[in-house]
């Protein structure tokens, strides 16, 4: 029989979250090749022994994985084989003349100017280098003669590497217990878990199933701000994507009132004096920030020790 | 239970902090190449690949099977992409055993690799944690194992001084492996008075950051003997996970290995492992991880670790050496980790490990790991 399901999609505040991450990639051989000598407006492809040529270069035959046998310079006109466009930008599949292959790149062209099999040419940029956006694009040469595949000659040092960034917008759905749990910490300043199915004590965060019973979990309970260390360290180092300066202490604390632990932080004066004075079983309180609060863990601005 | 299955064939690179002479792909060429080459076959009579690799976030290069896939000669084949953080490589050869064991490939190559020069590595593992709940606070996972080390010196007696030992025995052992980059002798005063990074953990019980690829070709028992008269047999091999942030996690033990070790040792019909075993190969992300499986694998009761490393038991002249290759501490590419120690336990049952040979070993206990501390494995292998 047909039943309804028991929620509905509705749209909810989310919680967005960036990750930005920086890199040092390697390109290998040949497109560190290639990389190498766009400044001198050439580009480098591949010959493999079976005749085969590839431009951009490639350290590994797409057909058989055998490695190249030479660099070659490949000519810079070629025929259109696909194209579209995104965000306003001409994207097409070039097969540069002489080239067994097609590789992306942007068309300097209208859209409603282009068919397939078109003639093109390479336009390039100044300035830039260490990029394939060294080439700015492939405009339309109608009249362009064929050209040919020559050897490389000597090529510049292979790039060992390039800098390279990442950077990732997200926005997490909280579901129901989480956005019960942050909107409690934002408008009431206070930690709330479920009950778990066999005691008086909090799941946190709350979820809808307990792990161990497997059963659904009970009613809403509020945390103290008060707890007890379950495990510490003490963070002497900096690394990327850190939110405070070391020294602190990372804590997992397992508040009173709740069975299961949260990650936080510790402000310390004096290393040594914190090897003594906090370690698991130390009590400790959670130190709320002032003024607005966001509704995440970081509304919590620290826990402190207690002094009992 | 279907086919037995053999390590036949093995490869790894010779590991570095930065290879900026190769890609990715190229990494993985080199070790395949060496895999192929030591089992006396070539691509065309592999029937299946998995490739193994640590997140993406590494090193920014997503589907990198599809890359790797070129660079091989994979094209036609079966190809999958197994990732389980540190236990990336285990899992993935656990992947390839299921598809030999069961029959649906004779002959499979596992290659595990990472390139950890080319991403902040803390930043990276820290995106395992939940977004909501801890991934601001978080420190890689050495904040948490720091952590839990400092519980466990309390309950357990894991002292700074015990996994120091096994900081020292681990870089001690890796100065005679060719595949090591990191090889130079130090003490257990070298390693306590090391500057602290997320104290109890220093810098010296921490091992290098690495680029590195390993691979082995897993047969049947039909056609290993193309390969070679003598091939490392999986006796057991499994792989558990544990509930994430459940009330009653133990952090004491390792509940996910002592729970594979007790499947494992079942089928591979060990009921004494420290005498049994000639050999055990784990996977240490620090020191203090390698004291807390000795307990969970049954080499020593709960709380007997310390002893145990103390004892001298462990180091290569011990009736029970761990890690003669030097473990994590010699080199450490992440996802081609859990590849390398299968590669390290087969060699010495098949009687040519070439970092520090023990004589005679018939029985090797190979451990890895992954994602938080929560994903756990062991395999037994055979001569």
């Amino acid at each position: 029989m047909y039943s309804a399901p028991e929620t509905m999609p509705i749209e909810l505040p989310t919680f967005h979250a960036d990750i930005s991450l920086p890199y040092t990639l390697t390109p290998g051989r040949a497109a560190g090749t290639f990389l190498a000598e766009v400044k001198n407006k050439r580009i480098i492809g591949s010959r493999f022994a079976s005749g085969m040529v590839v431009a951009p270069a490639e350290d590994f035959s797409s057909v058989d994985g055998e490695e190249p046998e030479s660099f070659v310079e490949a000519p810079q006109t070629g025929v259109l084989t696909a194209f579209t466009r995104v965000d306003g930008e001409v994207i097409g599949f070039i097969k540069l003349d002489g080239c067994d292959n097609e590789f992306p790149h942007k068309i300097l062209a209208d859209l409603s100017d282009l068919a397939v099999g078109q003639r093109v040419e390479a336009e390039w940029q100044d300035g830039v280098e260490e990029s394939i956006t060294a080439i700015k694009g492939f405009r339309l040469a109608p009249d362009a003669p064929e050209g040919a595949v020559k050897p490389a000659g000597e090529t510049e040092e292979p790039l060992g590497s390039i800098k390279y960034a990442l950077s990732l917008p997200y926005e997490h759905a909280y579901g129901p217990y989480y956005g019960r749990m942050f909107d409690e910490i934002r408008e009431n300043g206070r930690v709330m878990g479920v009950r778990c199915t066999n005691a008086d004590v909090a799941l946190l965060p709350p979820r809808e199933i307990d792990d161990i019973s497997h059963k659904k979990t009970g009613t809403w309970k509020t945390c103290a701000d008060t707890g007890t260390i379950r495990g510490c360290s003490i963070i002497n180092m900096e690394f990327v994507g850190q939110t405070r300066e070391p020294p602190y202490v990372y804590a997992e604390i397992v508040l009173d009132g709740a069975s299961t632990r949260l990650i936080h932080m510790i402000e310390i004066d004096d290393v040594e004096d914190a090897k003594k004075r906090i370690k698991p079983g130390t009590r400790v309180r959670a130190i709320w920030t002032e003024g607005e609060r966001k509704g995440s863990m970081s509304d919590i601005e620290r826990f402190e020790v207690i002094d009992e | 239970m279907g086919h037995h299955v053999g390590i036949v064939g093995v490869g790894q690179t010779h590991h570095a902090r930065r290879r900026t002479d190769v890609s990715q792909a190229g990494l993985v060429r080199e070790a395949v190449d060496r895999a192929l080459a030591d089992a006396n076959l070539t691509i065309e009579e592999i029937d299946s690949v998995v490739v193994a690799t640590g997140p993406v976030l590494f090193a920014a290069v997503n589907h990198p099977e599809l890359w790797v896939a070129n660079a091989i000669g994979a094209q036609g084949k079966p190809v999958m992409r197994v990732t389980s953080g540190g236990g990336a490589g285990f899992a993935g050869a656990l992947a390839g055993y299921y598809q030999v064991a069961g029959g649906y490939s004779q002959r499979t190559l596992v290659v595990a690799y990472d390139k950890l020069s080319e991403g902040p590595l803390q930043y990276s593992i820290s995106t395992l944690y939940d977004p909501f709940w801890g991934r601001e606070f978080a420190v890689g996972i050495m904040g948490f194992s720091a952590a839990y080390w400092r519980a466990r010196m309390d309950v357990l007696g894991h002292t700074e001084e015990a996994a120091a030992m096994v900081a020292a025995k681990n870089r001690n052992n890796a100065i005679n492996n060719p595949y090591a980059h990191q090889k130079k002798a130090v003490t257990v005063d070298d390693v306590i008075n090391s500057r602290p990074l997320c104290w109890p953990i220093k810098l010296l019980d921490v091992p290098p950051i690495s680029d590195g690829a390993a691979a082995i070709v897993l047969a049947n028992e039909k056609v290993a003997a193309k390969s070679t008269t003598r091939p490392a047999w999986i006796r057991g091999m499994a792989y558990c996970c544990e509930a994430d942030n459940a009330a009653e996690r133990s952090m004491m033990l390792s509940e996910p290995l002592a729970l594979a070790s007790k499947q494992v040792y079942r089928a591979a019909g060990i009921t004494n492992p420290r005498r049994q075993f000639d050999v055990v190969e784990v996977q240490e992300p620090y020191s203090c991880f390698e004291l807390n499986y000795y307990e969970s694998l049954g080499l020593c009761p709960p709380g007997g670790a310390a002893e145990l490393v103390a004892s001298g038991a462990t180091q290569l002249d011990g009736d029970i050496p761990v890690n003669p290759s030097g473990g994590c501490m010699g080199a450490n590419p992440i996802g081609a980790v859990g590849v390398i120690r299968l590669i390290e336990g087969a060699t010495q049952v098949m009687g040519r490990n070439e970092s520090n040979q023990i004589k005679d070993a018939k029985l090797a206990l190979v451990q890895s790991g992954g994602g938080w501390a929560n994903l756990r494995g062991c395999a037994v292998l055979s001569a």
